[in-house]
């Protein structure tokens, strides 16, 4: 195959496996949007601290498949932990106070992250299975990108066939529409917030764990991706998993191709995306109307 | 005993001038820049304010127009030969009002989340801007060692007790006029609007209108507060002026202050600066403190320190009074 064909290919599948990976992260902050209101600043340190998880399991057990089973788990335990014993308390004081407590949150996980490992740059090795290139039509590609490609389809199959397939995925959609009425019909509305908020968080949790051998864990990482996860999330209309994974995958071919052709404003054609979808839908693509 | 209380007033807002008049001679260069870093921030806050508690209106991207002051009085001073210092200022405001003008026929229309969303867009493309187009804005240094010339001497870089006495002249009657705006019934239809907007509509006040005159009021005062911070560090940059944290600063200030008084966000920004100065001298995790901060306001003081503020001041007067008068005047 001709080389710069070739090269442009291999940069949309960049392209897509980072898509791929801010879609973790943003439907899980879209669907705790979504549901419960409340527009998590922690999420991207949860993110983060799955990265750091994973790390210390890699350095105890030498085993980066447990890292990826069980930090994601960890983290979506203290998510849960926080909802319970945080968030709801502050119920009361509606979304600004929310909004306020986790970015509270989100400050002492960064700070302890700092406290625990450091503030250098921690590499992760990947296994070996995944290490290497892979030949694909002529060309070669890294195979941990497919891996993390593949993963995050699982993971999304996964929650549509959970959200539109289960019962548990009914009373889901039936709260983001109308949560008062889904309590009022004798549901443990608490309960499922809960869960939502752990599976938010374990999605964010296992995002982390597949950046991690890519960018290396460091404490910024949760400024450098939350910030364009929250962006897709913005952009692609909160309470909407389509949305989220359109512009995802948009923002992954805009960010790899920018980088190519026009490196210099490459941060800036999210934006500018951002922009102009928000100046014409208020709402987000696929946001609905307030 | 209304009028006693306003001679009290009176006594007390001339003590506090007269006390922020002698501060530079009384306690050093030092802390002279505390007092005018609060007091820029106050400006900054309580502008966010007129817009937060005073109409309802949430903005993410508040920075761009800090930022527009700040770059906007930089970017005269270097460019301009022989330009005053005021002037200077004033093209800052204006930059700053401009940008709220272009931005009001879109942003108006809209409130909630959306409003938000759509400031944390254009802020953050502003800042990028900023970042990329170095020509002009200086990329990720800034504009840095433009010259400030004083009113009465050649340069205020010299004597920070001029450009102090300067500060506080124009950040305190820009204080005023917000205070004094909310008096106004003007004012009172922003407080129509945040709580039933549909009301207003029907009573005849253009609602759309009267968001995009506060709006880019609250643009201005922003902009004078970022014009001051760019003369004061005599730098202004993308990071320092318009980033995320420069939007998110103000917010945090107003709801640990208390949201829905005047001077609410004036108590946030002391309290913040005060927690600032404290973990320099005894801690490193800036983080640490102010997360725990944040939290145990939201779950603990729901109404902001102004609210703990006023309930000591009940409680204390329950203690003079008796508690029928105290009743009367909560």
């Amino acid at each position: 195959m001709d080389p710069t064909i070739s090269m442009y290919i291999s940069q949309g599948m960049h392209g897509i496996a980072y898509g791929m990976i801010l879609f973790l992260i943003a439907s899980g902050l879209n669907i705790i949007f979504g549901m419960m209101g409340i527009l998590n600043m922690a999420h991207a340190a949860f993110f983060m601290l799955a990265a750091y998880f994973c790390y210390q399991v890699v350095g105890i057990t030498g085993s980066f498949w447990l890292g990826l089973l069980v930090a994601p788990l960890i983290t979506a335990a203290l998510g849960v932990l926080m909802e319970r014993l945080f968030l709801r308390r502050a119920q009361a004081l509606g979304h600004m106070g929310e909004l306020i407590l986790t970015m509270g949150i989100a400050n002492v996980i960064v700070a302890g992250i700092k406290k625990i490992w450091g503030t250098e740059s921690l590499p992760l090795q990947m296994p070996e299975m995944l290490q290497g290139m892979v030949n694909i039509a002529g060309m070669s590609y890294p195979v941990y990108r497919l891996f993390v490609i593949g993963l995050a389809l699982v993971v999304l199959v996964f929650m549509m066939l959970l959200l539109y397939r289960t019962r548990l995925g009914k009373i889901v959609r039936a709260a983001v529409s109308d949560r008062d009425m889904v309590n009022a019909l004798g549901i443990n509305i608490n309960l499922v917030f809960m869960f939502v908020f752990g599976v938010g968080t374990w999605m964010a949790g296992l995002a982390g764990v597949a950046i991690a051998p890519i960018l290396t864990v460091f404490p910024g990482l949760a400024d450098q991706v939350g910030m364009d996860a929250f962006i897709v999330v913005v952009t692609g209309g909160f309470g909407s998993l389509a949305g989220a994974f359109i512009v995802s995958i948009v923002f992954g071919l805009l960010s790899s191709y920018g980088v190519q052709f026009v490196s210099q404003f490459a941060p800036v054609l999210m934006v500018v995306f951002m922009a102009i979808v928000l100046a014409f839908r208020p709402n987000g693509l696929f946001g609905a109307k307030d | 005993m209304k009028k006693m209380k306003t001679k009290a007033n009176l006594v007390l807002w001339l003590a506090l001038i007269g006390f922020l008049a002698l501060f530079p001679g009384v306690f050093g260069i030092y802390y002279t820049n505390m007092i005018l870093t609060l007091a820029i921030f106050s400006v900054y806050a309580v502008s966010l304010n007129m817009l937060l508690g005073y109409t309802g209106l949430l903005s993410f991207g508040h920075a761009m127009f800090f930022g527009m002051g700040g770059y906007g009085t930089a970017l005269a001073l270097k460019h301009i030969e022989g330009l005053g210092v005021l002037p200077a200022i004033g093209v800052g405001i204006l930059a700053a009002a401009a940008l709220a003008l272009i931005l009001s026929p879109l942003v108006v229309r809209v409130s909630g989340t959306a409003f938000a969303m759509l400031h944390l867009a254009f802020g953050q493309l502003l800042y990028v801007l900023a970042l990329k187009l170095y020509k002009i804005t200086g990329g990720e240094d800034g504009i840095a060692n433009f010259p400030i010339p004083g009113i009465f001497t050649e340069s205020l870089k010299s004597s920070p007790e001029h450009l102090y006495y300067l500060a506080m002249l124009v950040l305190g009657a820009c204080l005023w006029l917000m205070w004094f705006m909310t008096k106004t019934p003007f004012g009172q239809i922003q407080v129509g609007i945040r709580d039933n907007a549909k009301r207003i509509d029907y009573l005849g006040y253009k609602v759309p209108q009267s968001k995009a005159v506060v709006y880019t009021l609250s643009a201005a005062f922003a902009g004078v507060a970022g014009s001051f911070y760019g003369l004061f560090h005599n730098l202004v940059s993308a990071d320092g002026s318009l980033g995320i944290g420069m939007s998110f600063a103000p917010i945090v200030s107003v709801m640990i202050g208390g949201a829905g008084s005047f001077f609410g966000p004036i108590l946030g920004v002391a309290v913040f600066q005060l927690v600032d100065e404290l973990i320099l001298r005894y801690t490193e995790s800036t983080e640490l403190v102010m997360g725990v901060i944040l939290i145990v306001v939201v779950l603990f003081i729901p109404s902001g320190f102004m609210g703990l503020f006023n309930l000591f001041r009940l409680k204390l007067k329950a203690r003079f009074f008796d508690k029928t008068k105290v009743e009367k005047a909560s």
